[in-house]
């Protein structure tokens, strides 16, 4: 026997507390554990689009629109995605995402609101230059997401989003 | 156990007092000054004012629709997202750029949670015994100069919006909302890889727009230049008839307004 | 008939001295507006708990028609707004209710901050105060994606996206709130879920506290 001995009354009450906390653990775990799910599924991985030939692009953005499979909880749904599509100096195919990195509204290339030759974020003012670089002060911290881009026998297909490498620039 | 006084009896085996407590109200004169009883003269004048502001209410609801705007596209790039106007001045705080950019953490959580924690926690944070506002200037200088931030982003903010709103044209401004009576030509029944998309009655659709006005701000060499290369998400070559049904087409969307 | 009733269900459980406890609490002067008109300003946290009964009933009503999935809530609240007689009033009033609840709400809150009334011993219940003014934050917030319109939507895409900012926890918030990669039915689900059954728990349990620390403090004095 321990010295220090725990009357009737002190162990109830760690029995009351163990059986309290079983009931509640017992209860609450399948629910968190249902709300949580998002959290912990494995993220799908997207397939390639076709948006059109090389040729279709110069150096000056165009906006695509195609389609991807979306699956959103019970409902399979085409959804349409966009990209700005320009050519670069060297020859391959920039895709841009028109996220904003700040705060997710859509950006637009020459936005009547905003500069020439720049994307503009109508939310709060973000701005970008043309290869998706954030122009430095203002909101957003990071570059326009790009597209991963392939080309098979002169046709763009788009693929996954990923971070854009361009720094900030001065504007 | 609570003492139980052994003289005293209950209804049956319950632990209800057999002895009954008389159900009367006290009499105004015991009532100091001009205090008055909760129920039912303090409730009366409670309710009446309440009466007030329900028919104010009331005819606010009945003369102003509440607003419902189209159905959510999230391919709709043109929209401008404008939160509720409680929380205005939040995202107008983060148009600033000392909390945005690499600061940004200062727009979310700093200023905003600083202001939050200050209010839950001004009880401790004004601990004196004074209750007067006027005794106690800082807290109640810091309260207005909170409620003038409050005040002036909100109005920034709705400034902003209404400017942005002005400089993308009255058609971006308002979509045309779909008009559920509107009845589309006899033609129009006919385009089925039209109404796949914009609808049997033109009303639109998630990645369509409604094109029940569509002549309102659509010249009709403009339409039928949509209709043969298309447009955003709609691809070239959707119309597979005759010149001259095109024209017709076109004709019968320009006289729409 | 009613004495009768009255007296039956007293005997059984001794009614009377809670029922006389509620209606012969002393009211006192300064904030009945009877007396002083500047007294209005005590309203308005019986206003707030007012419109809140507005909503909470209109909202019960709204759930009759509404339905929480991005296929068909927006026609469902479309349809109740131009089809059902008195639908568009209902909604009006949940609609313009939820503005005015955060209005009454504010001059509550200001009313007790400029009388000084959170101060000792009231202390308690300005914070339970404040919780009830976020969790009718949170029902607006999450009350407006409900129709599932272009407002609607955009807002609470602004809205995610500003918790997602948040260093280390943002990214789970944002999965917690939408449920899923896209902003999508999951979304719509989870935000009908809160709003009508988590968030309202929890505010029916807050006022219920607000409520009983006011009766057992008592109104505070006259300045």
């Amino acid at each position: 026997m321990s010295k220090k001995e725990i009357s009737r009354r002190t162990f109830l009450n760690y029995a009351l507390m163990g059986t309290g906390g079983f009931l509640a653990a017992g209860m609450i775990t399948p629910m968190v554990r249902m709300a949580i799910d998002p959290i912990l599924k494995p993220k799908a991985s997207g397939s390639e689009v076709a948006v059109g030939s090389v040729d279709d692009f110069g150096p000056e953005p165009k906006k695509v629109d195609f389609k991807i499979n979306v699956v959103d909880g019970w409902h399979k749904a085409e959804s349409t995605n966009v990209a700005w599509v320009r050519k670069l100096e060297d020859g391959s195919i920039l895709a841009l995402s028109p996220i904003c990195k700040h705060l997710g509204c859509t950006v637009n290339f020459n936005d009547p609101s905003g500069k020439p030759n720049e994307y503009f974020c109508p939310c709060h003012e973000g701005r970008y230059a043309i290869n998706g670089e954030v122009i430095l002060n203002t909101p957003p911290t990071a570059s326009l997401d790009m597209y991963k881009v392939t080309v098979k026998e002169g046709k763009v297909f788009l693929g996954e989003k990923e971070k854009n490498p361009r720094g900030g620039v001065k504007g | 156990m609570a003492k139980i006084d052994k003289d005293a009896t209950f209804v049956g085996d319950s632990r209800i007092s057999a002895k009954r407590i008389p159900n009367v109200s006290p009499s105004y004169s015991e009532y100091p000054g001009k205090n008055e009883a909760f129920w039912p003269d303090f409730l009366l004048k409670e309710w009446m004012v309440a009466a007030v502001c329900l028919v104010g209410f009331l005819v606010l609801t009945v003369s102003h629709d509440p607003p419902l705007t189209a159905r959510a596209n999230p391919n709709d790039s043109s929209f401008t997202p404008y939160p509720d106007w409680y929380f205005l001045f939040l995202y107008q705080l983060l148009k600033y750029p000392w909390v945005a950019g690499k600061y940004v953490l200062l727009g979310i959580l700093g200023v905003p949670g600083v202001a939050f924690t200050a209010m839950i926690l001004a009880p401790w944070l004004d601990a004196g015994k004074e209750r007067r506002a006027f005794r106690r200037p800082i807290a109640t200088g810091l309260m207005f100069i909170a409620l003038f931030c409050i005040f002036f982003l909100t109005w920034e903010a709705d400034h902003h919006h209404t400017a942005q709103l002005a400089a993308k044209g009255p058609a971006a401004a308002a979509p045309a909302p779909a008009d559920p009576n509107f009845k589309a030509d006899g033609m129009w029944a006919a385009q089925t890889s039209c109404i796949s998309c914009h609808g049997g009655n033109m009303e639109g659709g998630p990645a369509a727009p409604n094109l029940q006005k569509v002549g309102t701000n659509q010249k009709p060499e403009d339409i039928q230049k949509i209709i043969t290369e298309g447009k955003g998400g709609m691809p070239p070559g959707m119309f597979k008839g005759s010149d001259e049904d095109l024209k017709k087409l076109v004709d019968y969307l320009a006289s729409l307004k | 008939m009613m004495q009768k009733m009255y007296d039956w269900v007293d005997e059984r459980l001794n009614i009377t001295p809670m029922w006389r406890d509620l209606a012969d609490h002393e009211v006192p002067e300064h904030v009945n507006p009877a007396h002083h008109f500047s007294a209005f300003v005590y309203c308005f946290g019986g206003l707030t708990f007012f419109i809140t009964v507005i909503q909470i009933l209109s909202g019960m009503f709204l759930s009759m028609y509404y339905v929480p999935d991005i296929m068909n809530a927006y026609e469902s609240v479309k349809y109740l707004q131009t089809e059902v007689a008195f639908g568009v009033i209902v909604r009006g009033m949940h609609h313009w209710g939820a503005s005015l609840v955060i209005v009454m709400m504010f001059l509550h809150t200001l009313r007790v901050f400029f009388t000084g009334s959170y101060k000792k011993p009231r202390e308690l219940n300005w914070v339970v105060g404040m919780l009830i003014f976020f969790v009718m934050l949170g029902l607006g917030f999450t009350g407006y994606l409900l129709p599932w319109d272009q407002t609607a939507y955009f807002a609470t895409v602004v809205g995610v996206q500003i918790a997602e900012s948040v260093p280390i926890i943002g990214p789970y918030l944002k999965y917690l709130l939408t449920g899923g990669d896209i902003f999508g039915a999951l979304t719509l689900a989870r935000f009908f879920a809160i709003h009508v059954f988590f968030l309202p728990a929890a505010l029916l349990g807050l006022l219920a506290a607000h409520f009983i620390m006011i009766r057992v403090q008592g109104v505070s004095g006259p300045l």
